[in-house]
């Protein structure tokens, strides 16, 4: 069991802290609700734009004079946006958590924000963008989420943002997304190591405690429903393999029923080996080197994609037999041995999951990011071990439909339909 | 020795490391490390055997091996591996390099015996059928489609093909496609029965119990297994290089062009190994792509800042023989490759030129450090380092490494720039994206 101690710090900040006796280091996630789903409406790219940028200094010291301090303590650090959350993850040594933190706090809490700082990301951002114009999963996975979201959707674009808003994103712009998203509330900081719970609170409440409160408006989505199949191929040329991207419409991560999607996914296509696709497309007929399928966790309805890449001459057979495996799952053909097997894996991810402070982190920031409850780590092995053939069938059937559906297929021309 | 403790931890859990080690008398080699901190274990086993034991003709038979291992045994028919090891959530997987053929899975620590089991048994009864070899073939020929999308992989696998005359290090791992194709079963199976013995290969095992137990263990589940005749592939040594070699690449299927550089250099098992990892450190730090750490390096500074490239890459890979220290530049658009090239040139002259100053050498010593350190914190990265440090010969344990490390001096770096960056045994590449329907 894994011993969690958590404060609420008084402007919001939500502190979660795991001790993990005889590791040298510490894991950090500061998680905070400013991914896409936080994004200004039509102005997708924003969010990781203001990411980007504040890792261009701050206002103690300059983006030159904040990497030699992080790199003088041997740390690691990424700041990513994704479709719920900004995160910022990193491992430092137990000693220097206080230094880390307080790196970290000047990057969130009093960055620079200037215009040297925004052209520079800007220009990395296109060059990123120009790239991902080539890029076969790059390419599916942007024209999946066209096919699959209506326009002004925070999901219909990756998170690198569409080129025009990129292009032409102010400064301004980018301070009032800072201002209005990069705030205490809703925020976890979760530290998992080798440290000690009374210290590490302290040196959280030294690094963020000055982070202002600030409010905003609730963001809500009206549900989606694919009403029909979407279907489009992309030529990217003098590629020799095509990359797959088949998908449906996801359940928001507080969804009651999220944890037997999830049993449902891992059944389906989840795992290369573990699950029915992979069993089927790459063990038994050798059509493709990866298979596998995830569904987002995120406070709206992210996508339930299945990806995988195959030779051109194979695309239409692989889909076919995602499809054939999928309709046994609607119709209830499931072997009790592919359920235990999935249910066992999840639960089995967990314990395994244990030997690492970057995956202890990560399972407490799930339960804390959606607020889960205090006990979801406890609770989460049984909610797994409960879901029977009936939930899966339900789940499938609902959200997994044959006839709506978006697929998006990148890659060489594919030969003609025989 | 006195350990020098840069990073300030506690002697009692800084690399506390060297394994319990027995050999068998098969001539397996068992290593074992005690990890408390979570109720798992890893374990792996390496096969001295990979892209190096091949040659024209047979390009990527390891690779293809490794694949075949995963497909049944008399005692666990296809499938069982795999659904005994999701069953208990387990990390698992295998790779092949240019040395070695690992397999490795990290278990639920009760479940440590039957992972023992498993590849005991598999180190000589795989059945490698022949009909699963040809479905196996096209999932192969699909993950080198794969690479091939990557232009980087693409220039990289040239590269290395022009920058090795004679050792067989310049074919790569997973192989042409043509000899992926013509890979025949017995073939596979020769080479199976030929490398894959106790005598030829080492487990490394680290978790959550007596080192002595896990390595009892492994000793019992592998006391079965007998020694076998293994002969040592032919191999030719990379004769100096006598010039600067330079090739382009030409693709549509890439958009932002890319220049690499590859310098002949030395073994792991070389006093300047740890010397040579600290100046892939100063030159790209430990981060890349969108990292924030390793922003402070040479290549950093003096190519992503200064908007010549969008990111760059610096890479000594600990090798049982000379293979090549590489760098690699991921352009702006609109940046000539000359620009480039002078550029990363010139970062390469500086650090043989001068040492670094000591501000900026803490940092680079720091983040090699750190670099031991962490990865260590994971059970599975823990017996990955520990194995991959004995299988190229650069140190036999974690601690042994750190301490090579620990032990850089400023002038090791410069040395180490000056003796590796010279003209004569550089390789350099180019990548040029073409517009649709040029190539």
């Amino acid at each position: 069991m894994i011993d969690i101690r958590r404060r609420v710090f008084e402007k919001g900040l939500k502190v979660a802290v795991v001790a993990i006796p005889g590791l040298r280091s510490v894991s950090a996630v500061l998680a905070m609700e400013a991914g896409q789903f936080f994004e200004p409406v039509g102005r997708p790219g924003v969010a990781r734009l203001t990411a980007q940028a504040l890792l261009r200094g701050t206002q103690v010291r300059d983006a030159a004079a904040w990497s030699d301090a992080l790199d003088g303590l041997g740390a690691s650090a990424r700041l990513d946006v994704g479709s719920h959350a900004a995160v910022f993850a990193g491992q430092c040594l137990a000693d220097d958590l206080g230094a880390f933190l307080e790196l970290i706090a000047e990057t969130v809490v009093t960055p620079a924000l200037a215009n040297e700082g925004l052209e520079f990301v800007r220009a990395q951002a296109l060059a990123d963008l120009e790239e991902a114009k080539k890029d076969t999963r790059s390419v599916a996975d942007k024209t999946w989420r066209e096919l699959a979201y209506p326009p002004g959707h925070p999901f219909r674009t990756r998170s690198i943002g569409d080129e025009d808003v990129v292009r032409t994103a102010s400064l301004a712009e980018i301070r009032e997304h800072h201002h209005a998203a990069i705030r205490p509330g809703g925020s976890v900081l979760v530290l998992a190591g080798g440290l000690d719970p009374d210290r590490a609170f302290a040196l959280s409440e030294r690094a963020f405690g000055a982070w202002a409160a600030r409010d905003r408006p609730a963001r809500t989505l009206a549900p989606l429903r694919l009403d029909r199949v979407q279907r489009r191929a992309v030529i990217v040329p003098d590629k020799t393999q095509s990359d797959v991207v088949l998908g449906w419409l996801g359940l928001p991560r507080t969804d009651p029923r999220f944890t037997k999607a999830q049993v449902t996914n891992m059944v389906f296509a989840a795992d290369t080996f573990a699950s029915r696709a992979g069993q089927v497309v790459r063990d038994q007929l050798g059509l493709a080197y990866y298979v596998f399928s995830t569904i987002s966790g995120t406070a709206s309805q992210g996508p339930w994609t299945v990806r995988m890449g195959v030779n051109p001459e194979n695309v239409e057979r692989a889909i076919a037999v995602i499809f054939a495996e999928l309709k046994k799952i609607r119709d209830g053909e499931i072997a009790d041995d592919d359920l235990a097997l999935a249910r066992d894996k999840l639960v089995g991810e967990l314990e395994v999951g244990r030997e690492s402070p970057g995956g202890v982190a990560a399972m407490v920031l799930d339960a804390e990011l959606f607020r889960l409850g205090d006990d979801h780590l406890e609770r989460y092995p049984r909610e797994i071990r409960a879901v029977t053939k009936d939930d899966i069938v339900a789940i499938a059937s609902e959200l997994l439909s044959m006839d709506r559906y978006a697929l998006a297929i990148a890659g060489p021309e594919l030969p003609p339909a025989s | 020795m006195e350990r020098p403790n840069v990073l300030g931890i506690p002697e009692q859990i800084a690399f506390n490391d060297v394994p319990a080690t027995r050999r068998l008398d098969s001539g397996l080699v068992i290593h074992a490390l005690e990890a408390r901190h979570a109720p798992v274990v890893s374990l792996w086993v390496w096969y001295h055997v990979g892209g190096r034991n091949e040659v024209p003709g047979t390009t990527g038979m390891s690779h293809f091996l490794e694949h075949m291992l995963f497909k049944g045994t008399p005692a666990h028919p296809k499938g069982d591996l795999d659904r005994l090891l999701a069953r208990y959530g387990a990390q698992w997987n295998a790779f092949t390099n240019e040395d070695v053929t690992c397999y490795f899975e990290t278990v639920p620590r009760d479940r440590y015996v039957i992972a023992l089991e498993l590849e005991a048994d598999r180190m000589r009864n795989a059945l490698i059928a022949a009909e699963e070899v040809e479905a196996e073939r096209t999932v192969i020929v699909s993950e080198r489609e794969g690479l091939e999308n990557d232009p980087s992989f693409l220039l990289g696998e040239s590269l290395q093909a022009v920058a090795f005359d004679r050792h067989p290090y310049g074919q790569g791992v997973i192989g042409s496609k043509s000899d992926i194709r013509l890979m025949t079963r017995d073939g596979l199976y020769a080479h199976y029965r030929t490398h894959y013995a106790p005598n030829n290969a080492y487990v490394v095992v680290v978790g959550d119990d007596r080192a002595d137990t896990l390595l009892e263990q492994a000793a019992t589940a592998f006391a079965m297994v007998g020694r076998e005749p293994v002969v040592a592939s032919p191999l030719s040594p990379e004769p100096p290089q006598m010039g600067e070699k330079r090739l382009v690449v030409r693709r549509a299927g890439g958009a932002l062009p890319i220049v690499q550089l590859g310098f002949h250099t030395v073994a792991a098992s070389d006093r300047r190994a740890a010397a040579l990892s600290a100046l892939a450190v100063a030159l790209a730090g430990g981060g890349g792509g969108d990292s924030a750490s390793g922003r402070s390096s040479r290549l950093y500074r003096a190519l992503v800042e200064k908007e010549l490239a969008t990111d760059v890459d610096a890479s000594f890979g600990l090798t049982k023989d000379p293979y090549l220290f590489t760098l690699e530049a991921t352009m702006r658009p609109g940046v000539a490759h000359q620009a480039v090239e002078e550029a990363l040139l010139h970062e390469l002259a500086r650090l043989a030129d001068a040492p670094i100053d000591d501000a900026e050498f803490a940092r680079v010593r720091r983040g090699l450090l750190a670099s031991v350190a962490f990865p260590s914190d994971t059970i599975t990265w823990r017996a990955y380092r520990l194995g991959s440090l004995l299988s190229s010969g650069a140190a036999p344990s974690i601690g042994a490494w750190y301490d090579a490390l620990a032990g850089v001096t400023p002038a090791d770096v410069r040395d180490a720039a000056r003796d590796t960056f010279v003209e004569r045994s550089r390789t350099v590449g180019h990548f040029i994206p073409e517009e649709s329907g040029a190539a």
